[in-house]
């Protein structure tokens, strides 16, 4: 039989990205060329940013019999699968729909689904893997920079896809159709040809090269600190530095000296190989020791440059009036928190500021009232280092490094993995204090147990550590550990 | 409250289905081209419809929206009646205007669930029969995309004796089924179904029209005289006389009507002793799959003989038997499950003691959407099968090539993609009421909730996962009448203003107040049925015709003497928490409703959205505004992220080299409803959200406090 046969395209998307409006692009950029088409979709609940598809097929002959056009995509019978997001891309590569034979377009913006966001660490995907996997199993891959390519324009993601599938030129369409289209769908005319145009451009040129990792700049520290650096290898002298940078700024030079003596007690004991140990307590420690209370907040709330960085977030210049609301609700262990121990008894014993509770304020620190009162709490430093959770932070914080100093006389690898648990020590209010307790009865009798069994303590920190990145929400442990 | 609120809300916005208009208003020899539901609502009014109803769910929600948009320029001069009714048995009932009367009328509904809903109304018109052509369109919501339970719609077909009809999806041959369904009707003296899949809704194609057909008689020109006939009674003794009716006239008379007019379509093929019986919904997906296996050319000449099915109920056993006669294989292939189909056509072949094997389930999965892969991997496991070559005939190397192809493909994947189910919208006001009863579960232990149908369910799904069960639109209130007690907990549902009016006012408040139930009923009346795309409801303020009527929940609740009724404003976290609590707290008087009112953020912003704008560029001041998140600040626990769930509020890698995950990021889409804010004080989370609102078109007064405000803040060094 003649194998003649229509073009076939699957577009992956989420509900709300448009596209339906790239569809009936399609649809009518077709129609207008004088070839037969159709489109299907199955919308539903997908509306409501869940995955969805819509499928186009085109028959390539003009003037003929009604070719059969059909409802599914089919493995091995598409010739592009366009994807207004990455990872709907490799939901296709999973269905079966991308082979040797399709050429694949993606957006590469990640919209990230509930199930990576819940997750207590980084529960993200691996883009990068994944993009590896569509690229070798696709005929061509062509990725989209659609931040880049179109600046920050979200509402163009579709028209920018439609040019780039128009412009891989797989589809017997020209501009000048897929122009009449979005003119005749009066849908954001302009934006949308301009958003195609950059796509179609992209197409011609292969697309965007795959993104890279961001850029996460380290800070230097003070001079006077280079030599103490110095002392360490050169691949902890970046860690270590940001490390000081950081603390200076939290507090002050001597903060940072203790910081680094405190480096120090365990690089005396890392044999390990390339320092890892040192070096995640370097940046462990560091965070640690910068723990967050009230003063810090109101350091970080009152930043040089954040009322621009938020008029930017606006899209507004400098120049336009912003209201700013800072949302606070800090408990008595808060209040009680920067206070000397000796005097948390001036802190009342109200119900409001017992714990899970708090006193409910909106701090307006786009005004010079909010702001200098911020600014007034951030300057309270100096007495930071007398106050009631200073003294109990550092005191953990020493059981911590204990604990590790003491695991890596025994097992390296236990020392490296106790280093982590100081993520239990993240969070505000109740997420930070359940967490310390975990510590707590953790390190509990730590040296008899790491001498008598390490290899059952591994286990436990192990398991603590998994608990600690999983979503909290669901029991993880048997699906994780066993 | 409610009144003045629901009022307001009435939509300002135009919604308009100016272009559909156009084409529903298109004459004889205009070229239609569109969507698939947009061409059978063309052809109703075709057919000399004298009125339509429904009720709106995916994926026929379009059909009633346009017929709204179109009341006074198309329906009112062709005298069509025209009502969204107040429920699937609402719409059915209509049809009982054709029982007596020559006139025509058509409604429509989702299915399985609004046929589920319909059924009484449908089995006594089945019973008394029909004089007038009647058409019940579905909108067959199964397989990918759905949004319910995945069943048959046959079923309702088989028990009724109700004609089915399951069209190929041509625009011309949909067009032209539908226009004759009404004459099958009056042949046959019953409603037929006409059965639209999903896909077959919104797909796109052309037709050529004809000109619009006024009814005999209709709202200009009515039935000159009421009919009485105590035959059409459904009561002893006219029952028997129906029942008798169905198998020995009515059903018959289908059958013969449909073999003459050709409903069904025989493709020769090469007169193999093999062939393909199919649904007429499924005749592209077996097309294909054919042309892919080297038995069929893309305009569906194909070797294998197809016998397609668009009137799948009654099958027309002559047609059977003469397809059957002269093969040894058939395949049947019939989607869902039971195997309706198949057992009658193999019955059929066994009667007639044919030689002819009748293959079906086994070669194709017993349950699932008959998708592509799906048909051409059991076409393939039948063409090997009958085919001489077997695995070496074409079709047998075709589909190992396929196959081959695939597991190569498969092969490359690493890591399984995050599962993505639909959730609430952004700024949805639903959302806090569930992040609400999650804190409150926290607080003290667990509780059952039963859920209804609606936007709502999306609470039993994470990050929430506070709904235990749901068991029909309405039902959420009436489903948790013996949980409560089995659990000692009082009773605690969820329903949407839509699920209200749908049923729960009924089967769900009535009986708690009747039986004095230790109930809390939570209403989230955000003015629309949501989840179907904004749907007037009876608390909506107006109808689809834009007729403002007003009934609201309030009144309707304290009618039947419900004392309790406390409002919340979702928005406030804190409140909501306390009124919910305090209703689950007030044991022993009796039904205790708590009302959530804030209006359906995606109508709200279909409206706020364009006026904005127009403001701006008119150069008055506007607020805008957004929630934002202090990167430093955020220590990247995630815990915002599990009382929000919504799709603004997401990740962002940090651009400090310590920290290990990556922390919270509102982003464009955020409408600043605020409940980022609220849950941040609510669950006592981290001080890194916050709201900012730009004042742009700043008046005269506000630039000088402005200015002077920035001067200070720039000496402190901000």
């Amino acid at each position: 039989m003649e194998n003649l046969r229509p073009i076939c395209v699957l577009v992956s998307a989420l509900g709300g990205q448009g596209g339906g409006v790239l569809a009936d692009w399609m649809v009518e950029a077709a129609k207008h060329a004088g070839y037969p088409a159709q489109a299907t979709s199955t919308p539903g609940v997908a509306q409501r940013t869940g995955a969805t598809t819509y499928y186009f097929e085109l028959f390539p002959e003009k003037h003929t019999d009604d070719p059969i056009f059909t409802l599914f995509p089919g493995t091995g019978d598409l010739d592009i699968v366009a994807a207004l997001e990455p990872t709907e891309a490799g939901r296709a590569l999973e269905k079966g729909y991308i082979t040797d034979f399709t050429t694949v377009i993606t957006g590469l913006e990640r919209v990230y689904s509930t199930a990576e966001k819940m997750a207590a660490g980084d529960g993200t995907i691996n883009e990068k893997p994944m993009m590896e996997s569509i690229e070798s199993a696709s005929s061509k891959l062509i990725r989209l920079n659609i931040e880049e390519l179109a600046g920050s324009s979200a509402s163009k993601i579709n028209s920018v896809i439609f040019g780039a599938i128009v412009g891989s030129g797989i589809l017997p369409l020209k501009m000048e159709d897929a122009e009449h289209a979005i003119r005749e769908k009066g849908v954001a005319v302009d934006a949308n040809i301009n958003g195609f145009e950059i796509g179609f451009n992209a197409a011609h040129t292969g697309g965007s090269p795959q993104l890279e990792d961001p850029d996460k700049p380290f800070k230097a520290p003070p001079v006077h600190f280079e030599k103490l650096i110095h002392n360490y290898p050169d691949k902890l002298h970046q860690v270590i530095g940001h490390g000081i940078a950081r603390l200076v700024d939290y507090q002050d030079i001597s903060y940072a000296e203790k910081y680094l003596d405190k480096i120090s007690s365990v690089f005396e004991l890392d044999i390990g190989p390339d320092y890892i140990l040192t070096e995640d307590i370097a940046k462990r420690l560091a965070l640690w020791m910068s723990f967050e209370d009230v003063i810090r907040v109101a350091q970080l709330k009152t930043r040089k440059g954040r009322l621009n960085r938020i008029r930017h977030e606006l899209n507004v210049d400098e120049n336009t009036p912003i209201r700013l609301t800072d949302y606070f609700k800090p408990g008595r262990e808060e209040f009680i928190g920067i206070l000397p121990k000796s005097l948390s008894w001036l802190v009342p014993k109200l119900k409001i500021l017992s714990r899970g509770k708090g006193l409910a304020l909106h701090i307006p620190t786009g005004s010079f009232l909010g702001f200098g009162l911020l600014k007034i709490l951030s300057s309270l430093r100096f007495i930071r280092k007398f106050s009631k959770q200073y003294a109990e932070e550092h005191e953990q914080i020493e059981v911590w490094l204990d604990a590790v100093k003491e695991a890596v006389v025994i097992d390296h690898h236990l020392a490296c993995q106790t280093a982590k648990l100081s993520i239990l020590s993240r969070g505000y209010g109740n997420v930070r204090i359940e967490g310390q307790n975990v510590l707590t009865k953790l390190f509990d009798n730590w040296k008899s147990k790491v001498v008598l069994d390490p290899e059952k303590v591994l286990l436990e920190v192990d398991k603590t550590l998994v608990l600690a990145h999983a979503n909290p929400d669901v029991d993880s442990t048997r699906t994780k550990l066993n | 409250m409610d009144g003045g609120t629901a009022v307001a809300r009435v939509l300002s916005v135009e919604r308009s289905y100016k272009k559909e208009i156009e084409k529903l208003l298109m004459g004889s020899g205009d070229l239609f081209h569109g969507e698939g539901i947009l061409a059978i609502t063309k052809a109703l009014l075709q057919s000399g419809i004298s009125y339509v109803g429904g009720y709106p769910g995916a994926p026929m929600s379009h059909l009633i929206d346009v017929l709204a948009d179109a009341s006074e320029e198309i329906l009112k001069p062709m005298g069509i009646h025209y009502e969204q009714s107040a429920s699937e048995a609402g719409a059915a009932s209509l049809l009982s205007a054709s029982i007596t009367y020559p006139i025509r009328g058509a409604v429509t509904w989702k299915s399985v669930v609004g046929t589920n809903v319909a059924s009484d109304a449908l089995s006594n018109l089945a019973s008394s029969g029909v004089v007038g052509g009647s058409l019940i369109i579905l909108g067959d919501d199964y397989g990918e995309g759905s949004s319910i339970m995945q069943e048959r719609t046959y079923t309702f077909a088989m028990k009724s004796s109700i004609p089915l009809i399951d069209p190929r999806y041509n625009l011309d041959r949909m067009v032209h089924l539908t226009e004759r369904a009404f004459d099958l009707s009056e042949a046959c003296s019953m409603p037929i179904f006409l059965n639209m899949r999903i896909r077959a809704c919104h797909l796109t194609g052309s037709f050529k029209a004809k000109d619009n057909k006024i009814g005999t008689f209709n709202a200009n020109n009515p039935v000159p005289e009421q009919v009485y006939d105590v035959e059409k009674i459904v009561l002893p003794p006219a029952t028997y006389s129906h029942e008798k009716a169905k198998f020995e006239t009515r059903l018959p008379a289908a059958q013969r009507f449909a073999l003459d007019e050709k409903f069904n379509e025989l493709f020769a093929g090469k007169g193999q002793d093999f062939g393909i019986i199919t649904q007429g919904g499924t005749y592209t997906v077996v097309l294909r799959a054919l042309r892919r296996l080297g038995m069929a050319d893309v305009y569906g000449n194909s070797d294998v003989p197809i016998l397609c099915l668009n009137l799948v109920y009654p099958l027309i056993p002559q047609e059977i038997m003469d397809f059957l006669s002269s093969k040894k294989n058939v395949l049947v292939i019939e989607e869902g499950n039971p195997n309706y189909i198949e057992s009658q056509i193999a019955e059929i072949a066994q009667r007639n003691n044919y030689n002819c094997a009748i293959h079906g389930k086994g070669m194709l999965p017993m349950a699932g959407e008959y998708t592509s892969n799906v048909v051409r991997e059991g076409v393939a496991k039948f063409l090997i099968k009958v085919l001489p070559e077997g695995e070496t005939s074409t079709p047998g190397k075709i589909e190992k090539e396929i196959l081959k192809k695939a597991k190569k493909s498969l092969s490359q994947i690493k890591e399984p993609m995050p599962p993505r189910p639909p959730s609430f919208c952004t700024g949805c006001p639903e959302r806090p009421i569930m992040a609400a009863l999650k804190l409150l579960m926290k607080e003290r232990g667990k509780f059952h909730v039963s859920m209804d149908i609606g936007c709502n369910l999306f609470g039993s799904l994470p990050p929430f996962n506070v709904g235990n069960t749901v068991l029909g639109y309405g039902l959420s209130l009436a489903s948790s009448g013996a949980v409560g007690p089995s659990l000692g907990q009082p009773n605690v549902a969820i329903m949407g203003d839509g699920g209200f009016w749908h049923n729960g006012l009924t089967t769900g408040v009535i009986n708690a107040r009747w039986n004095e139930y230790d109930s809390v009923l939570i209403i989230l009346d955000n003015g629309y049925a949501a989840a179907t795309g904004q749907h007037l409801l009876p608390s909506t303020g107006a109808t689809p015709r834009g007729v403002k009527t007003l009934v609201t929940i309030e009144n309707a609740l304290k009618g039947i003497g419900v004392k309790w009724i406390k409002y919340v404003d979702s928005y406030s976290l804190e409140e909501s928490k306390k009124v919910i609590a305090d209703a689950m707290d007030a044991r022993g008087q009796g039904l205790r409703v708590v009302i959530s009112n804030n209006e359906c953020m995606l109508a709200r912003q279909r409206k706020e959205k364009p006026a904005k704008a127009k403001a701006l560029k008119a150069g008055k001041t506007v607020i805008q505004e957004k929630f934002g998140v202090d990167e430093e600040v955020c220590t990247g626990d995630h815990s915002c992220m599990r009382l929000n769930g919504c799709p603004s509020l997401t990740l962002k890698e940090s651009k400090d080299p310590f920290k290990e995950t990556p922390v919270a990021h509102v982003n464009e889409g955020c409408f600043a409803c605020g409940h980022c804010g609220e849950v941040a004080h609510a669950a006592q989370l981290c001080p890194s959200f916050y709201k900012a609102e730009a004042i742009r078109n700043p008046g005269k007064i506000r630039k000088v406090f402005s200015s002077i405000n920035q001067n200070l803040l720039s000496l402190m060094g901000a």
